[in-house]
C-alpha cells in the first residue's frame, strides 16, 4: 500500500501535480501534506475490563478454519490528534468467541500487531457475542493501543448492528451501561455471499500525544 | 487405615451443605417498588448498624440493618454515583461519583452521625473507594489508576497509575503505611500510602486480579483473579508464598477478618457477572473451606466482618437481606 507521500510523488510523475515553484518538489510536498492534516479527535477510552491476558503472541488471524461466527475483517489506521500517521503503535485485541465466552486458558480471540509505516492494521476474527448473562453489555472487542510518547489508549469496539441498538446506535447507545458515546459504534458493511456472509468493520484510532 | 475418595468426598460435601444451611438471614430490608441495587456497590457498616448501597434509580440509600428503616437517601446531584464505603470506625461514609465518564469525578465523606459533609474532594472518576485503618486517609481506584486522599489536610497525597489500563481493587495495611493494588495490566502493586512510591510489584499471573486484602497483621496479602487463583503473597518481596485450591469460580472479592486467619471470598460465576456469586469463608492457614454458601436466585452484593462473623447483603427480588456466616 502507498503512503501518502508515495502518492504524491506518482501524482508529481503522471503530470497530476505540478510544481510551479521555486522551492523544490520535495518541499513543496511535505509542505501540501501538512496542509492536508485535520486534526483529529482522540479515541474516546473505554474501560479494559476484567478479561485481559499478559503476553499475548503477535497474530493478526484470530479465526480458526471451521470457527463459528460470521467472519469479521477489522482494520483501520493509528493516528495522533494532530492527525500524524502513528507507525510505531502496538494493537493489543481481545474478544469473546461468538457465543460470548473469553478464552481464559489460552489465546483464542486474542492478538497482537504492530501497526506498519502507514499506521495501518488489520485481524482477522469473528463477531463477538454477548455476555452469557443476559446483561445488556453490547457485543465489543477491546483495544489497548500503546506507542511511544503518546498516552496509552484502552477503549472498546461496538457493533451498529447489536441488537440491543435498535438499529439507532446514536440515540439507544447508552442503553449499554459501559458505554458512554456513540463513537466507539462502528457501521458493519456486509461482504461475501448469502451461503457465507462476511463482515467488515473500519476503526481508526487515535492517540494523544504525551 | 485411609478413608477411600469416596468417603471423603461424601464427607466433604456433607460438611459444606451443613455449614450453608448455617448461614444465617439476619434481617431484611425491602426495596422501593421498580427499584434494585447496583451488585457492586453496597457497604455493611463495620458495627453492623447501617447498610448502603446504590440504587438503580441512582439514589444512594441508607438502612438501619436493626430495622430495615430508611435512614437518609441521597440524590446523586453531582453525577452518576459510582461507590461508597464506610469507615473502619463506622464513623464516615465515603460516596463517590462520577462527573465526566473517564476524565474526572468527585468524592464525597459524610459524617454519618449528622450527615454533615466533612469532605468534597475532585477526583479521577472510580468504582472502588476505601478507608485507611485509622480512617484519616482515603484511596481510590479505578480506569484511570489509584490516588490517596489525606482527608485533614484535605489534599491529595499521591496518584498512581500502570503503564497502562487502571486499577480493579485495592487495600490498606492494616497499620496503613501501605496501599496495595490490583492493576489491569495484571499486576499487583504494593505503594507507599504516604508518597505513593512503589515499594513492589508482583505479577503472578498471565490474568488480571480483581481482588486483594492484607492479613497477617500486613505480612501477607490475599490476591484473588480472574483466572479462579487466590494466591498468598509477601508485600515486601513481591512474591507469591502460597496459593489456595482452586475454586470453580472467578474471584470477585476478598475480605480477611481482623485475626488475619479467615477470609471470605466472593466467586462468579465463569458465566458471567451476574448470574450466581457465592462467597467461601477459608482458613487462610490451613487453605481449607470452612463454609460455602450458595442459593438459586440470590446475589450477593457486599459484605464486611463484625466480630467473628462475616455479614453479608443478598439481593432477592425486591428484598436486601443481610446474612450472617459462622
Amino acid at each position: 500500500m502507498l503512503n501518502r507521500r508515495d502518492v504524491l510523488q506518482k501524482c508529481i510523475a503522471l503530470g497530476a501535480v505540478s510544481i510551479a515553484s521555486q522551492f523544490s518538489a520535495e518541499e513543496m510536498l511535505a509542505a501540501f501534506q501538512e496542509s492536508e492534516k485535520q486534526p483529529r479527535k482522540p479515541t474516546p477510552p473505554n474501560t479494559m475490563g476484567p478479561f485481559y491476558k499478559r503476553l499475548v503472541p503477535v497474530n493478526d488471524v484470530l479465526r480458526a478454519p471451521g470457527d463459528s461466527g460470521i467472519p469479521l475483517n477489522l482494520s483501520g489506521q493509528v493516528f495522533d490528534t494532530r492527525g500524524d500517521i502513528v507507525p510505531g503503535a502496538i494493537i493489543e485485541i481481545w474478544q469473546t468467541n461468538h457465543k460470548g465466552y473469553y478464552d481464559l486458558e489460552g489465546y483464542r480471540y486474542r492478538g497482537k500487531v504492530n501497526v506498519n509505516k502507514s499506521g495501518a492494521y488489520s485481524f482477522e476474527s469473528v463477531i463477538p457475542g454477548h455476555y452469557p448473562d443476559k446483561s445488556r453489555i453490547c457485543q465489543h472487542i477491546h483495544y489497548a493501543v500503546v506507542s511511544p510518547g503518546h498516552k496509552p489508549l484502552v477503549t472498546q469496539l461496538y457493533f451498529a448492528t447489536d441488537p440491543v441498538f435498535d438499529g439507532d446506535p446514536a440515540k439507544n447507545y447508552s442503553r449499554d451501561p459501559l458505554l458512554q458515546t456513540p463513537e466507539l459504534i462502528r457501521p458493519v458493511i456486509l461482504t461475501g455471499d448469502p451461503s457465507e456472509v462476511h463482515a467488515k468493520v473500519r476503526f481508526e484510532l487515535c492517540l494523544e500525544r504525551l | 487405615m485411609r478413608p477411600n475418595i469416596a468417603v471423603f468426598l461424601l464427607f466433604f460435601s456433607m460438611s459444606i451443605t451443613v455449614l450453608a444451611q448455617s448461614a444465617r438471614q439476619e434481617k431484611a430490608i425491602t426495596l422501593p417498588a421498580g427499584v434494585s441495587v447496583d451488585i457492586a456497590s453496597a457497604s455493611v457498616s463495620p458495627t453492623g448498624n447501617l447498610v448502603a448501597a446504590i440504587c438503580s434509580d441512582d439514589m444512594l440509600r441508607i438502612w438501619s440493618a436493626q430495622s430495615g428503616e430508611l435512614v437518609r437517601s441521597l440524590k446523586a446531584n453531582t453525577g452518576a454515583h459510582s461507590a461508597v464505603q464506610f469507615s473502619g470506625d463506622g464513623r464516615l461514609l465515603a460516596v463517590a461519583y462520577e462527573i465526566v465518564a473517564y476524565e474526572k469525578g468527585t468524592i464525597q465523606v459524610f459524617d454519618v452521625d449528622s450527615w454533615k459533609l466533612e469532605d468534597d474532594l475532585t477526583s479521577l472518576p472510580l468504582y472502588a473507594v476505601i478507608f485507611s485503618p485509622d480512617s484519616r486517609r482515603l484511596s481510590d481506584a479505578g480506569d484511570l489508576g489509584t490516588e490517596i486522599w489525606d482527608l485533614k489536610a484535605q489534599k491529595k497525597v499521591a496518584s498512581m497509575s500502570p503503564p497502562f489500563g487502571g486499577s480493579a481493587a485495592l487495600a490498606f495495611s492494616p497499620d496503613g503505611r501501605w496501599v496495595a493494588t490490583a492493576d489491569q495490566d495484571t499486576f499487583v502493586r504494593v505503594y507507599d500510602a504516604s508518597t505513593g512510591n512503589l515499594h513492589s510489584s508482583l505479577q503472578g499471573s498471565l490474568l488480571e486480579p480483581a481482588a486483594v486484602a492484607f492479613a497477617a497483621g500486613g505480612k501477607s496479602l490475599v490476591v484473588g483473579r480472574v483466572d479462579k487463583t487466590v494466591s498468598i503473597i509477601d508485600p515486601d518481596a513481591g512474591k507469591v508464598i502460597r496459593a489456595l485450591p482452586k475454586q470453580p469460580g472467578l474471584i470477585w472479592s476478598i475480605d480477611v477478618a481482623a485475626d488475619g486467619k479467615r477470609a471470605v471470598i466472593g466467586y462468579n460465576s465463569a458465566e458471567g457477572f451476574s448470574d450466581i456469586h457465592h462467597l467461601t469463608l477459608w482458613d487462610l492457614d490451613k487453605g481449607t473451606v470452612l463454609a460455602d454458601f450458595q442459593k438459586p436466585g440470590i446475589i450477593v452484593t457486599g459484605g464486611t466482618f463484625v466480630g467473628d462473623h462475616y455479614l453479608f447483603l443478598a439481593a432477592s427480588g425486591n428484598q436486601l437481606t443481610l446474612w450472617s456466616l459462622p
